[in-house]
Parts: structure tokens; sequence; C-alpha cells
């Protein structure tokens, strides 16, 4: 069995400092692992950074993040993700990461993500260079992070975006919208691997629980739609209760 | 205000929201009343949603406004969900 604890879009700065922190000390008794699905900070500097480090930092489970699209906004994601990395955080873009947990192999892959749209309703590669663009930047990310998914060997699998990759998790959003919330794409990615578990923030306004069409568990963990410092789930337990069933 | 401005009045409040430097929130609602704007969602601090409130009502001083942002709890969750 594996808990993972899950949050996104907690958008730190210097006045937010102290109000997770006494709901993270309790982590290592409710999780093995927190994962933080983006929007870690509100404007993306380097002092917003510091402040979510020393909020989220430093806690006796590992921290496993990406970034959204607020953590872009200064354009010193390189420097937001150094100063994240330096507190002992694992930044993912693009790349996949494995935790040992009760001699299990947890691994995570994770991108920001970006929009674009679901099916029926999604902007195509064509058109102006603009346009191409916006639809191009989620095909090499929804790539990498098949990608990332694939490149890993483990007892289970999360896939962390920022952006949604289903529009069940939308619902309460308004439909204009939903192209610059998520793509299918990540969703396609998330599919084409054995994933578990996928998280995501970004939509305030949106809903707890979707489903890949693959079949993948879908949560959105958005501060605002979770309303509590972060939400556990446990994998792992109905193969470890079918395995213990099959020997009695 | 003009008829045209106020149909341009809640894309004016949405911009102001998400592209000012002191507010950067994209999860408010505006929603039109008669003679009022009232303003949903949650933030994370209690300056953030002053701030909003602030910026609104100077910005758009003949507008009155009703603020319904909320503060999003932090507390430490109670249950577990098994995924499978």
């Amino acid at each position: 069995m594996i808990r993972i604890a899950a949050v996104g879009d907690v958008h730190v700065d210097k006045d937010v400092v102290g109000r997770y922190r006494p709901a993270l000390e309790q982590l290592p008794y409710r999780a093995d692992a927190l994962l933080v699905a983006g929007d870690l900070t509100r404007h993306g500097t380097v002092e917003e950074a510091r402040c979510f480090a020393a909020e989220f930092g430093g806690l006796a489970v590992p921290v496993v993040v990406v970034l959204g699209n607020h953590d872009h906004q200064s354009d010193q994601q390189s420097r937001v993700a150094e100063v994240l990395t330096e507190a002992g955080i694992t930044v993912l873009e693009g790349e996949a990461t494995v935790l040992e947990l009760h001699g299990h192999r947890l691994g995570i892959a994770g991108v920001k993500g970006f929009g674009g749209g679901f099916a029926g309703a999604c902007a195509s590669n064509f058109g102006e260079r603009e346009m191409k663009d916006f639809v191009g930047t989620t095909e090499v990310v929804a790539d990498r992070l098949a990608a990332a998914l694939l490149s890993v060997q483990v007892d289970a699998l999360v896939a962390l975006t920022h952006y949604a990759p289903v529009p069940e998790t939308l619902v309460g959003e308004p439909l204009e919208i939903y192209p610059f919330l998520g793509s299918y794409q990540l969703g396609r990615a998330i599919d084409s691997a054995p994933t578990s578990l996928a998280l995501h923030g970004h939509a305030h306004h949106g809903s707890e629980r979707g489903r890949t069409p693959g079949g993948v568990a879908v949560r959105n963990v958005a501060h605002p739609v979770i309303k509590q410092a972060y939400n556990v789930y446990q994998l792992l337990s109905d193969r470890t209760d079918a395995e213990l069933a099959g020997v009695s | 205000m003009n008829q045209i401005d106020e149909e341009y009045l809640e894309a004016e409040i949405q911009r102001l929201l998400t592209e000012d430097g002191r507010v950067a929130e994209q999860g408010i609602t505006v929603q039109r009343r008669e003679h009022a704007v009232v303003l949903l969602g949650d933030v994370e601090s209690d300056q953030r949603r002053d701030e909003i409130c602030r910026q609104i009502a100077e910005h758009f001083p003949e507008l009155a406004i009703t603020c319904d942002i909320g503060i999003t709890r932090a507390q430490a969750p109670s249950e577990v969900e098994e995924i499978s």
C-alpha cells in the first residue's frame, strides 16, 4: 500500500507562509509522499519560490512538483525550479522520478502540460504560425509526458500535470474556456502507459473526479476544489488484498 | 456608463483580476446583477480578498460591489480515497 498526498494551485507568497504548515507537519502520519500539481506561486518570482520552499520544503516525506502557468508569469521558471531543487523538492518537466516506499516502487512522471481542448472541440495544428505554435506546444509536451511515463519500471505509476487531461474534471468551469484548461493529448499520453492515477490542478471551479478513455482515474486537486491542505490517495491496496485473498 | 461600456464591463473586470500584478487571480467569477456586481470564488489569504475588492472599487467607482470571496481552508484531511 502506498499513500500519496496531493494538492495544486496553492499560489504561495509571503502572505500564505504558515497557513499550510500545520497540516504539512502531519504528513508523515497520513501519506508517504506529497505531489503538488503546479501554480506553486502567484507570479513565478524567485522570492515567491523561496516562500513555497519554506512552506513545502524540509518535510519528512518526499515532495515532487510540476510548475504551473502562474509559475511562468515572470519568465523566471528556470530560477524558480532551481530554488525548489536546492530546497530538496523534485521538480519534473518531461521527466520521471522513482520513489521506494514500503518495498514498492512508485513512479511519478510530470509535465506542466498546456491547453488545446478536448475531442470534438479542440484547436488544430493548422493555419497561422501562432495557432500552430499553440497546438504544437501541447503536442510536444504530451509526447514528453508519454516518454517519461514509459521510461520507468514501477509498481504504481502516477502522471502529474498542471493542465487537465480530461474534460470531466473541468465540470463547473465555463465550457468556453475548456481549451485553455487542458488537452485530450495529455489524456492520450496517460493512456499510452500503465498509469494508475493522473493528478492535475488549474481548474479552480472544476470537479474532483474523472477518468480517461483508457480507464485511468483522474483527480483535480486544485486547492479551491479539494478545500483542504491536501487529499490522500491510496494505491496498490487492491492488489495486496487480492493476493492475500488468493493465498487464503 | 453607456450601454456599450456596460457590455464590456465584465471583460474589463476579468482582465483586471488576472492581469493586474496586485491581484493575479484567474479563479474569480464575476456575476452581473442589475445595479451591482457580485464577486465569487476562493483565494489564499484575507489580504488577497481585500486587495481584489479595493482594486475593483477603485477602477469602477460607480459600481455597487458584493464581495463573496472566501479563503480556502487549509486543514489536514480526515479521509483517504482508495484508487482502483
